[in-house]
């Protein structure tokens, strides 16, 4: 066998470790709640609920919920939340001629957003597929589409807000996609609570949308830079969360918009706004504050390491990743406290928001042998 | 004032007094200093591992002081009293006892600086609805 080719290794090491994140996915079975209703003379227009798809989706589904709200024919609208849909659909409706304010208790930096790992999953855990039915494909199509144009937009832009980079997966076999067929021995579904039993019941729609994200390619030993003798390359598109974070907040404030810092506790005090048009993007809070028991906890969490601008890629492992980008390298350990790969499964139900370092640990753990010693580009 | 005129304004507020009307705001004792106790104790039972022994929050959990106040200062204590009962422990929602929600409140108000009185915090909805958080004075 020749010569592995050069890829500047990644220091996995602990001493790198500076945050851990954890954070609930908003997950409802039927999809994002887009619809639309009045409190009093207040028309509220829902844009909450995308499971692990908000940044993703979040131009598109902005695109949905400013176009509601304009049938109206406002000068004026009122956004409450400032993760990331909240903070996008303020900037979608300012782009739409309209004037701002968004209500919210933090900016986009404290929202459960910034503790995303980042990357672009437009279908991840974003409904089920037999609550959601088809017209929520066709209507997830138009939005990954169209979010995928405005984050082209953002590409070699200072700080690069979007970004991509080569991700690898590696194993011991040969890498196929794996699939998760109804297994007949769980005879709970996710009726009645919209409470997901088993992977199959989740929906995916990637495939609609393969013309323009980059597939993964077989490599040959020539090509493959790491240990084990089966790989593939692909191309991830991730966000930046900083460069990211002060474009949308530059862009919102030099067009006029107003940031209120407020909590809500009940969906009347919305009538009280001065704003008569409200476009309500408070995510997994919308279980308490719009009591929406629909909105199904699914946790998540993320270790950061250092930045390491010398090596730009990701590794996938067994469910074990890392991404390294500019604002640090994600690492990620999607397989239970046992060891076992419970795909969508992971973290349904489950709302600990604290995070936990020993499943990162031991991903770095797994992952560090993987790259050959020494290698420098 | 007179003396005459005194006399009467102090008979109405007797007076007004003695009807005992429910208080209106966090600030004029609506808790009692035992009810606090119990609640110091709920709270770090259930609560504190998220928020924090010295209930300063993280940069990812509010803080139930300080922000806290104005987070809520708009709202009536029957919801507060209510988000508890159905969001938190945000790990185990509706998992807490009405009377701990009342106590756990009168130590969150004792916390951030509100007088205790000599009527412990009901749990009844509509007792709790009569009453205002209010500001307070920073120590």
């Amino acid at each position: 066998m020749g010569a592995k080719p050069l890829l500047t290794p990644m220091r996995l090491t602990l001493d790198q470790l500076i945050d851990v994140k954890c954070c609930i996915r908003p997950l409802r079975a039927a999809g994002p709640n887009l619809s639309t209703e009045t409190i009093g003379d207040t028309l509220v227009v829902h844009n909450y609920g995308h499971g692990g798809s908000g940044w993703s989706l979040s131009w598109g589904s902005a695109e949905v919920a400013v176009g509601k709200a304009m049938a109206t024919l406002p000068r004026e609208v009122a956004v409450i939340g400032c993760g990331i849909i909240g903070l996008t659909t303020a900037v979608v409706a300012q782009r739409a001629g309209l004037k701002v304010t968004i209500y919210a208790r933090e900016m986009i930096q404290r929202t459960r957003s910034y503790r995303a790992s980042g990357s672009f999953t437009p279908d991840s855990r974003v409904a089920l597929a037999e609550p959601a039915g088809a017209a929520f494909g066709d209507l997830w199509e138009k939005m990954a589409r169209l979010s995928w144009k405005s984050f082209r937009t953002y590409l070699g832009q200072p700080g690069n807000p979007v970004e991509f980079g080569d991700s690898w997966a590696v194993s011991e076999s040969p890498i196929t996609r794996r699939h998760w067929p109804a297994d007949p021995a769980i005879t709970e579904s996710w009726r009645p609570g919209g409470l997901p039993q088993q992977n199959s019941e989740f929906a995916h729609y990637n495939e609609r949308i393969k013309d323009i994200v980059p597939q993964p390619v077989d490599l040959s030993p020539e090509e493959n830079p790491f240990q084990l003798p089966y790989a593939q390359r692909s191309s991830q598109m991730y966000f930046n969360f900083a460069s990211y974070g002060h474009a949308l907040l530059t862009e919102f404030f030099e067009m006029g918009g107003r940031f209120v810092n407020r909590e809500f506790h009940e969906p009347g005090e919305l009538a009280g706004l001065p704003e008569k048009t409200v476009i309500h993007c408070t995510g997994y809070a919308a279980r308490d504050f719009w009591r929406d028991n629909t909105i199904i906890p699914v946790r998540g969490q993320t270790g950061w390491l250092v930045p390491q601008d010398e090596a730009h890629y990701a590794l996938r492992y067994r469910n074990l990743s890392v991404l390294s980008k500019r604002d640090g390298i994600v690492v990620m350990n999607n397989l239970d406290a046992s060891g076992h790969d419970l795909g969508e499964m992971l973290g349904v139900g489950d709302s600990m928001e604290l995070p936990d370092r020993a499943p990162i640990e031991e991903a770095l753990k797994t992952l560090q042998p993987l790259f050959v010693p020494g290698a420098r580009a | 004032m007179s003396a005459r005129l005194f006399l009467l304004a102090a008979v109405l507020v007797l007076a007004i007094a003695a009807v005992e009307p429910a208080p209106n705001g966090t600030a004029q004792g609506v808790y009692t200093a035992a009810q606090a106790d119990a609640g110091a104790q709920a709270y770090a039972a259930r609560c504190a591992v998220c928020h924090g022994a010295d209930l300063a929050g993280t940069w990812e959990i509010p803080a139930l002081k300080g922000r806290f106040i104005a987070n809520w200062g708009r709202a009536r204590l029957s919801q507060l009293h209510d988000y508890m009962g159905h969001a938190m422990p945000q790990f185990a929602p509706g998992t807490l006892d009405p009377q701990d929600d009342s106590a756990i409140i009168a130590f969150l108000l004792r916390e951030n600086g509100a007088p205790a009185g000599a009527t412990p915090l009901p749990i009844d909805k509509a007792a709790l609805a009569r009453i205002s958080i209010d500001p307070v004075v920073p120590r």
